[in-house]
C-alpha cells in the first residue's frame, strides 16, 4: 500500500519534471485554458509559463489573448495541467 | 532552478497584468509579493467587467497603492500594451 503510494507519488512528480520545456495547456478553474511552453512548476502547481496564449474552455475555441512577458498562474487555481 | 515564484521577483519595480477572480484586473508597479502571492501595487488601475443587457461593459478605478489578497489572483504577467 505504501510503496504504491510512494510510486504514483513519484510518477506524479516525475512527470511534472519531465514536462518542463515542452509545450503544454493548463486549465484553470474559472475555464479559462492556457497553452505556452512550462518555464517552471512548483509543489504548489504554480505554473511559470512562455509564449502563453488565452482560450476558453479549449483551444479550438478562438485565441482571446497572445502574452508576449512571461506568465505567471497560481496554483490554488489550476486545475489540471496536461502536455499540449 | 527557479521556481515560477522566483521567475516573478524579475517583475519587481516594473508594470504587471494582474488577472483576479471575478472579471477583474489590475495593472500598476509591483513593489512586493509572497508565496501566497498577496501582492502590492503602486501607481494601480483595477479593470471591472460586467454585462449589462448583453453588452460588456468595463469600468477603471485608480489608486495610489493597494495590497491585493493572494486568494483572488489567477494571474501575473507583464502587461502586453
Amino acid at each position: 500500500m505504501s510503496s504504491s503510494g510512494e510510486s504514483t507519488t513519484t510518477a506524479s512528480a516525475q512527470f511534472l519534471s519531465n514536462i518542463i520545456g515542452q509545450s503544454v495547456v493548463v486549465k484553470l478553474h474559472n475555464g479559462m485554458l492556457y497553452q505556452g511552453v512550462l518555464e517552471s512548476i512548483d509543489g504548489f502547481m504554480n505554473i511559470a509559463l512562455n509564449q502563453a496564449t488565452e482560450h476558453y474552455e479549449t483551444a479550438s475555441n478562438g485565441l482571446l489573448h497572445r502574452y508576449d512577458g512571461d506568465v505567471f498562474v497560481r496554483g490554488t487555481q489550476v486545475l489540471y495541467i496536461s502536455e499540449a | 532552478m527557479d521556481t515560477p515564484l522566483d521567475l516573478l521577483k524579475l517583475n519587481l519595480d516594473e508594470k504587471v497584468f494582474v488577472k483576479l477572480r471575478g472579471a477583474r484586473e489590475m495593472t500598476g508597479v509591483l513593489q512586493a509579493f509572497d508565496s501566497h502571492c498577496n501582492i502590492v501595487l503602486s501607481n494601480a488601475t483595477e479593470t471591472i467587467y460586467e454585462l449589462v443587457d448583453g453588452e460588456l461593459k468595463s469600468s477603471t478605478k485608480g489608486s495610489e497603492m493597494v495590497f491585493v489578497r493572494g486568494d483572488s489572483v489567477t494571474l501575473i504577467t507583464t502587461p502586453s500594451d
